[in-house]
This record gives structure tokens, sequence and C-alpha cells, in this order.
């Protein structure tokens, strides 16, 4: 049995506390906690701090700690809590930002899908993609070890970058863990048909970092076209505005200053 | 900062990668449409670096790599897919690519594949 250093919020306060973890589940050594894993239905992970939330319970218990312990700490719960659960090879990321990542390998480990997100979980690495973050699940082909072999392709969102991830294993576990994958994620899904081709351009541009001057010299149309493709991209909730810029003109006292600084 | 030559079938694509790298100091010493175009291309204006489609007519991306290779077989060329091409990779890389990129790509990814590219 490990005992981990950690702190526990306790009643909004951070209690230093040793943690015990066992086969079946995890206890303070001040007994403000004591947790079976197959009790356990979520887990996030911000920063240091772990939120772990039990099944009919509304506030999740928070543990904070240093990330070689967290990493522990993720890795017993996530192998053992309550969630769909099945044993797999990962490669995440795969790619970032439309680039291949050059020392990306397949890990084995498993996935667990919980109720805020998919796990990826090995011996070395714990890997959460929030299902608000999921941008698209498909099942694809991949080169593995010289065979095409079906694999899920999951496009997530991280900071600001897409990120592609695959998961890897028997055809039949693979088709369940799709259809499961597909169903927590129907929110997301699209008829693709909702926009007409100079709005789906300007959304590629859009996605590839362009700004709306770049938009506007690129497609050649006008700021008024561009903005009226942005409401209906934000009308369909496939955009969010981040920024509003304001285009001014000087005052007479405005160009008087300017001819002023600009005497010799 | 290298001088670039963009190889794509469609302007659009062309249009956008020309702004990507110009954004981040690159010069786009010229384009081309087609694989027979590219090796054409490559042999007059001698680029630092090509972006090169794979699908394309006449000559496609990876019969243009090697060709390309032949001519100068320190060439750097990054590959350039649509997504369910990443099949080519291998191939790809194979016949002597120094990245791939798959569209759609975000911008500060692709500066950042050409500079490592560039920097190799």
């Amino acid at each position: 049995m490990s005992s981990l250093p950690v702190k526990i919020e306790v009643q909004g306060k951070w209690i230093a506390a040793k943690l015990a973890l066992d086969a079946e589940g995890m206890k303070s050594s001040d007994n403000t906690l004591a947790v079976q894993y197959k009790s356990i239905v979520d887990l996030e992970a911000k920063g240091s701090v772990l939120s772990i939330v039990i099944k009919g319970q509304k506030d999740p218990i928070r543990i904070a700690s240093v990330a070689k312990v967290l990493s522990i700490v993720k890795r017993q719960i996530l192998a053992s809590c309550s969630a769909y659960r099945l044993s797999t090879f990962f490669m995440s990321p795969a790619v970032r930002g439309g680039v291949f990542v050059k020392d990306a390998n397949w890990e084995k480990g498993g996935i667990a899908v919980l109720v805020s997100g998919i796990w990826f979980f090995s011996k070395d690495h714990q890997i959460c993609v929030p299902m608000d973050d999921v941008a698209s699940i498909e099942m694809t082909k991949r080169e593995v070890q010289g065979k095409n072999i079906d694999v899920i392709k999951i496009d997530h969102i991280e900071e600001s970058d897409v990120v592609t991830s695959l998961v890897l294993c028997p055809i039949t576990t693979l088709q369940v863990l799709y259809n499961f994958l597909k169903e927590s994620t129907k929110g997301m899904d699209m008829a693709g048909n909702e926009l007409d081709p100079q709005s789906a351009q300007v959304a590629m541009l859009v996605y590839s970092g362009m700004d709306t001057a770049s938009i506007e010299n690129m497609l050649n149309v006008s700021q008024r076209d561009v903005d009226h493709i942005y409401d209906v991209l934000i009308k369909q909730g496939l955009a969010e505005v981040v920024v509003t810029r304001r285009e001014v003109k000087l005052t007479t006292k405005g160009v008087r200053y300017i001819s002023d600084a600009t005497k010799v | 900062m290298g001088k670039i030559l963009i190889v794509d079938d469609t302007l659009f694509m062309r249009t956008l990668l020309k702004n990507i790298l110009f954004s981040g100091g690159h010069t786009i010493v010229g384009e081309a449409e087609n694989g027979e175009d590219a090796i054409a291309k490559y042999q007059e204006l001698k680029p630092d670096l090509v972006t090169m489609d794979v699908v394309m007519p006449k000559k496609n991306g990876i019969e243009a790599l090697q060709g390309i290779r032949e001519i100068d077989p320190n060439a750097k060329v990054v590959m350039c897919t649509a997504v369910g091409q990443e099949q080519m990779v291998k191939l790809a890389v194979k016949s002597g690519a120094k990245g791939y990129i798959v569209k759609p790509f975000q911008a500060p990814k692709v500066l950042e594949e050409v500079k490592n590219v560039l920097g190799a």
C-alpha cells in the first residue's frame, strides 16, 4: 500500500494529509477521506488539483498534490472507477494543428469514458480529452506494423490547438467503443450542409488562423460580407466572438495634434 | 526564413499557404499546380523548401517528390494532404519527405514545422 502526500479540501480549506491507496479504494491518514474506486463516476484534472465525483454526491472531492503523486492517484482511479473502460493502444497526440507529431508512438494502456471526459491511461501517462472539447470522432484506417488497421480518430481542442488522438483495439470492441463515444458526443453532430461554399471557405480560413483583413483579401469580399458570414457561423454555434475591433477616424483636434507633432 | 515553392492544384489552398508562410517572414518564390510543373519550377527557382500537395493532376505529389529528389537529394519537401490520405505518410517519408501536414491546418503549427525542416 502506498502512502502519498496530498492536500484535501475540507469545507473550503486545504488540509495536509497522507493518502493511502489500496486495491479497493483510498483513505486519508486523518480519516477526512475514504473512497471506494467503484463509487467514483467522474474525474477531472486541472493543474495540480484533482476533482473526484462520487455517485450520489453533488460536490466533488478535491485533492491537490505534485504531478507525480496525482499521476499515481489518477492511474489507480482510472483503472478501477465506475466507467466504460477497455484495454487499448492509443497515440495522443498523433497530429497537432495539422502537423504530424514526429515522436508520437502507440502506447499500451486503457481508455476510460467518464461523464466529463475521455481518459487515456498507461503506465506513464494519463491524458484527458474533455467531452466539451471533442470536435469529431470517426472510424478510419492506419498503417500499423505494415497492415491497414481500423482505428478510432478523435479530434479535440487542446488550448487553441486542434489535436488528433488515435485509439486502437480489436475490431469487435472498437465498434462498441466508437458507438459509445458517438453517443456521448452526439450533441455536436451536424448535417454538413449548414453552410454555403463561401461560408465554408471563411470557416476554413478562421480555422487556419487568418484574421478578418486577410480573409477579406484572400476571398476578395467586403468587410460587410465577412461580417454577415461571421453572423451565420455564430448563429450556427460554429464560432464565437473573441475580439470586437473598432475603426476610428481623427477629429479636427486629432488632425491638428498630428500636424503639430510633425512640424520640424 | 526561407525561399518557398508552393505546390497545390487548388488556388484556395495555395493562397492560404502563401498567406501563412508570408506572415511567418518567408519568401514565396513560386507556385505550381501539378507535379510536372513542380519539378520544372524546382529546377528553375531552387527554393529552400517545397510544400507539396499529394493528389494532383499529371504527376502526383509523391512522384513529384521523387523527381525533385533525383535533381537534388537534399531537397526539403513538406507533404500536404487532405484528411483521409494519411496512409500516404509512410510512402512520402520513404520517398524523402522531411515533414507532413494534414489539411485543415493551423498557421502557427505549419510555421513551426517549416522552421524545423528549414533548420534541419
